[in-house]
């Protein structure tokens, strides 16, 4: 359970990061908009799992965040890329997803 | 570096959890505002756009949760709410906290004081000076077990011939007359081997110390240090000090240096104030041969071991050296091997002695401190009873047993450091009394006691064994508890006591051992003061004076004597006058000389011993000592008659077997003396002390460079003969200072310093335990009494009278208190027994104490009671 869950942070994370890569900052509900977009309704449900992971990476430095006006003009958190190098990361989690989709389409016979 | 980034960052969030709670707040309010909006654009009506928007942002709590796990530390969060709770729940019971936490300060004040002196004794031997528990006394040992002390020459022996010991250090204590003419002061010192201070491991705070090449041969360069204190009063402290002369014992002395500040010399608790080469000996004390004789053993050895070398290898090359010396110089080292002690057995010094008394102490304060534990713990408990609803809904409500516990823990733990804490407020103020009292002696004692990390690691640690211990049974108590039943009970439920009453039974019966330690010591300890002397020291004046140095042989020593008697004895005021070497009732005690006596034989191995003191003519009469046979001494000048000795009754009666004494020679290292009196037994030691055979000597006979002057006040006030006597002393010899002054009944009191600390401390903790004792009781009493209130409020009903309710309840818990009492009563006269084990049992202690204890918790019983049998029976039946 709790890998799962944190196996699901780390995607989300990485989601997260590339978004305001792209988009130059947002608000959480802004994120959740376009991950739920790209996504295709992967991230429909519990939208609020966002934010513990926005404060993970936030300690971690990877995002910043300050309030700013929101469309609307009304007060909201406003996250940013930040200094860590997403680059990195990215290739990290390409590698491992190549592994373990590798892994996966590896059968039976290809091992005798 | 992430992960203790991410610490700092969490640990900071834990500090500003409110503020972070506001935004996440603020954030989640616009996601829904933003996503409720987006909604109706989409046609939903307004309710409906607010419930999907809500549905899709999921669980709030869930996340909520998640969110601070991931923002803050939840261990230490969870402590500081924890303790948070402790307090407040502390803080709603002032009166029950105040009584826990002064009474556990009070037992822990106590212990930790009592510590910091052993802690002095064996860890800490010498201020300022690192590691000298390290240090072993290199003592040379006499057949008998006598430790005589080194001479000079074999020291310079052993330096060489003892490999495994990294530099041995010799020291002799000596009184120096400092000052010019006239106006001299008695200061005491120490002649030092050359590398004293660097063996010590001391920097001088001004200037230097003695070099190794100054002790090395005689009459080098006359220098000395001076303490710090020393340096305060006499030179203000002036750094220019080094250099300036000192006149000591007549000789010039240069200052060279000042030693640290909380030096006060090897010899601790004494406390020195110059240091100088023992090489300066000779000129220091009139010509003493100490330096050449070896059978002058002035000095004492300490040294530390070298690194990686064992005691047992050290003790095996000094008995191999000793050996050699016996060999080769049999006159003064034969029959004298030799031992390494560790430092806190100095046979000189009152260490040996103290550390078994303080020993004691410490367990009679630990055993107290228990029964403070077991009160607090009974304490907890019947209010842990009362909050037994609180804990069951909190079960009730998802608490873990374990988190119940700890709540308790939390509670007890604040309570038994909050204790702890002020335990050690008065740990170090104990400490700064007893080190200030005064201890204005022959010799000035300081004791080096303080409060430091060990002994506030001491306290905390009893702290926490007290928290521990007094939890137990509240926390073992909520751990069975069934949350049903809790919630269900009321009043009415039969009261879980049993180990409130085992608790109470142990308290009381601490309580009674402890109690009857401290009245047996008191009672001894008053016994003593008001036990016959047989002398009678009121009227009698004491004062010391030294020659040692300005006579050079035994002839001037008694010609200075017999004048200074003479013009005594012509003071107006001065009823009888005599000189003695020692003062009966001293803490440093009467010395015991071997002898053979005509006509007694002895069978069993060793010597004949009694206690040894040289007086002039005229001491019984001045110290009221009826001489029962026979006659004074004759008088200082008389050159004719032999050598003579007085003894006491009990030298007759168990050397003599009561035979005829007058006229039988008594043959001790000094020669024969011929006994012609037989004076009356008196106190030597301590009062109460049992009779001690005693032989008295003439100063005609053996005069000695010092002495003790007697005067005895013929209108009874001997403290105006003071003036008079410095007068008298300063037109004999204006170099000599006349010091030591006080009255006998001063020096009495001074002496039994020692004694009245204990005494003093059981006198306050003893009604204080009584006290305890009686709360606890009440405690336990009430509260069960309070839970039975249905009961009783039926009983009355029915009847029964208040009188007979109160004494079923006083019955009931006295059976408990009872064994508790006997049980603790059997196991003080087993533990006196053993400690005393020639006395008889001390019957108005051991009836009185018990008497009290019961009588005591009676009373603590029967107020509770009453107040339950005065209670209206219709209020008690509605009662929940």
């Amino acid at each position: 359970m709790k890998q799962k869950a944190d196996v699901l942070k780390g995607a989300l994370a990485l989601m997260i990061r590339k978004t305001l890569d792209v988009l130059g900052p947002q608000h959480g509900y802004g994120i959740a908009r376009r991950i739920e977009q790209s996504s295709g309704d992967l991230l429909a449900v519990n939208q609020g799992t966002l934010y513990p992971v926005l404060l993970k990476l936030e300690q971690e430095r990877a995002i910043t965040s300050e309030w700013g006006a929101s469309e609307n003009n009304r007060r909201a958190r406003f996250y940013r890329e930040g200094r860590k190098q997403l680059q990195v990361e990215t290739q990290d989690w390409e590698q491992t997803a190549a592994i373990i989709g590798r892994f996966f389409q590896v059968k039976a016979e290809d091992l005798s | 570096m992430r992960s203790l980034r991410r610490f700092l960052t969490r640990l900071l969030n834990s500090a500003t959890t409110r503020v972070q709670d506001e935004r996440l707040r603020e954030e989640i309010e616009e996601h829904l505002t933003l996503q409720t909006e987006e909604n109706l654009r989409a046609g939903l009506t307004p309710v409906e756009a607010r419930r999907q928007a809500m549905l899709k942002f999921g669980g709030v709590e869930a996340m909520k949760l998640d969110y601070r796990a991931e923002r803050g530390l939840q261990l230490i969060e969870n402590l500081v709410g924890d303790l948070r709770n402790a307090g407040r729940s502390i803080s709603r019971m002032p009166g029950l906290a105040t009584v826990i936490i002064v009474s556990l300060a009070i037992g822990i004040g106590v212990n930790t004081t009592i510590f910091s002196w052993i802690q002095m004794i064996l860890f800490e031997p010498m201020p300022a000076v690192s590691g000298a528990a390290n240090f072993l006394l290199v003592e040379p040992r006499t057949e008998t077990g006598g430790y005589p002390g080194a001479s000079w020459l074999e020291y310079r022996d052993l330096q060489t011939q003892v490999p495994a010991l990294r530099d041995v250090v010799a020291f002799q204590m000596v009184p120096f007359n400092v000052g010019e003419r006239g106006q001299t002061e008695r200061t005491h010192g120490q002649l030092v081997s050359g590398n004293y201070f660097s063996a010590l491991g001391l920097k001088p705070i001004v200037g230097r110390f003695i070099r190794t090449e100054e002790a090395e041969r005689p009459g080098t360069e006359p220098v000395v240090v001076i303490s710090y204190d020393y340096w305060q009063t006499r030179f203000r402290g002036a750094p220019g000090v080094v250099g300036q002369k000192l006149r000591v014992n007549e000789r010039e002395l240069v200052v060279i240096g000042v030693a640290p500040r909380d030096f006060q010399g090897t010899m601790v608790p004494l406390k020195f104030e110059l240091w100088a080469p023992a090489t300066m000996a000779p000129a220091l004390l009139g010509g003493t041969r100490d330096l050449e004789d070896r059978n002058s053993r002035a000095f004492s050895l300490i040294g530390m071991l070298r690194p990686g070398a064992t005691r047992e290898e050290a003790q095996a090359q000094f008995s191999t050296a000793m050996a050699q010396l016996a060999r080769d110089y049999p006159d003064a080292s034969a029959g004298i091997g030799g031992e390494m002690l560790p430092f806190w057995q100095a046979p000189r010094g009152p260490q040996r002695l103290l550390i078994s008394g303080l020993a004691i102490l410490q367990g009679v304060m630990l055993l107290l401190l228990l029964a403070v534990c077991g009160n607090t713990a009974n304490l907890m408990l019947a209010r842990g009873s009362a909050r037994q609803r609180e804990m069951a809904v909190r079960m009730a409500l998802g608490a873990g047993r374990w988190r119940i516990v700890s709540l308790v823990l939390y509670e007890n733990m604040l309570l038994a450091f909050l204790g702890a804490g002020l335990g050690a407020a008065i740990a170090g103020w104990g400490t700064t009394a007893l080190r200030v009292a005064p201890m204005i002696g022959a010799f000035p004692i300081l004791f080096p006691t303080r409060v430091d990390q060990f002994t506030l690691a001491f306290a905390m640690l009893l702290g926490a064994a007290c928290g521990l211990i007094f939890s137990g049974a509240p926390a073992f108590h909520l751990v069975r508890l069934d949350p049903q039943d809790g919630l269900r009970s009321t009043s009415n439920t039969p009261p879980r006591s049993r180990a409130r009453k085992v608790l109470m039974g142990v308290e009381v019966g601490l309580a009674t051992v402890v109690l009857i330690a401290a009245a047996l010591f008191l009672q001894s300890f008053r016994s003593a003061r008001h036990a016959d002397p047989r002398f009678r020291p009121e009227g009698v004046l004491l004062a010391a004076y030294d020659v040692s140095g300005r006579n050079p042989d035994k002839a001037s020593n008694r010609e200075f004597a017999a004048r200074l008697l003479e013009r005594l004895r012509s003071l107006p005021d001065v009823e009888a006058a005599a000189i003695a070497t020692n003062v009966p009732v001293d803490l440093h005690g009467i010395p015991r000389r071997p002898f053979t006596v005509q006509g007694h034989v002895r069978t069993e191995p060793g010597q004949d011993r009694a206690i040894s003191n040289t007086v002039t003519p005229g001491y019984f009469k001045v110290m009221g000592i009826p001489l029962l046979e026979g006659n004074d001494f004759a008088e200082m000048r008389d050159q004719t008659a032999p050598a003579q000795a007085i003894v006491n009754e009990e030298f007759v009666r168990r050397y003599l077997s009561g035979a005829e004494p007058i006229g039988r020679l008594i043959q001790t290292g000094a020669g024969s003396f011929a006994i012609i009196g037989v004076a009356r037994n008196s106190v030597y030691d301590a009062f109460g002390e049992a009779a001690q055979p005693a032989a008295y000597f003439s100063y005609r006979d053996r005069p000695e460079d010092q002495g003790q002057i007697h005067l005895r006040a013929r209108n009874g006030n001997e403290a105006a003969l003071t003036s008079e006597a410095r007068a008298v002393l300063r037109d004999l010899d204006p170099m000599l200072p006349l010091y030591d002054v006080r009255t006998f009944s001063q020096h009495i009191e001074r002496n039994l310093y020692l004694r009245r600390i204990p005494a003093r401390l059981f006198a306050v903790l003893g009604p204080l335990l009584l006290g305890l004792a009686a709360i606890g009781i009440y405690a336990v009493v009430s509260y069960a009494v309070a839970r039975r209130t249905r009961e009783i409020g039926v009983r009355l009903a029915f009847g029964a009278t208040s009188g007979r309710v109160i004494l079923q309840i006083i019955r009931e818990n006295l059976r408990v208190i009872a064994w508790g009492t006997a049980i603790g009563w059997a196991l003080a006269l087993v533990i006196s027994g053993r400690a005393t084990p020639k006395s008889v049992v001390n019957l108005p202690v051991f009836i009185g104490v018990p008497a009290i204890l019961l009588s005591v918790a009676t009373l603590a019983c029967w107020i509770p009671a009453r107040r339950a049998s005065r209670i209206d029976p219709m209020a008690a039946l509605r009662h929940e």
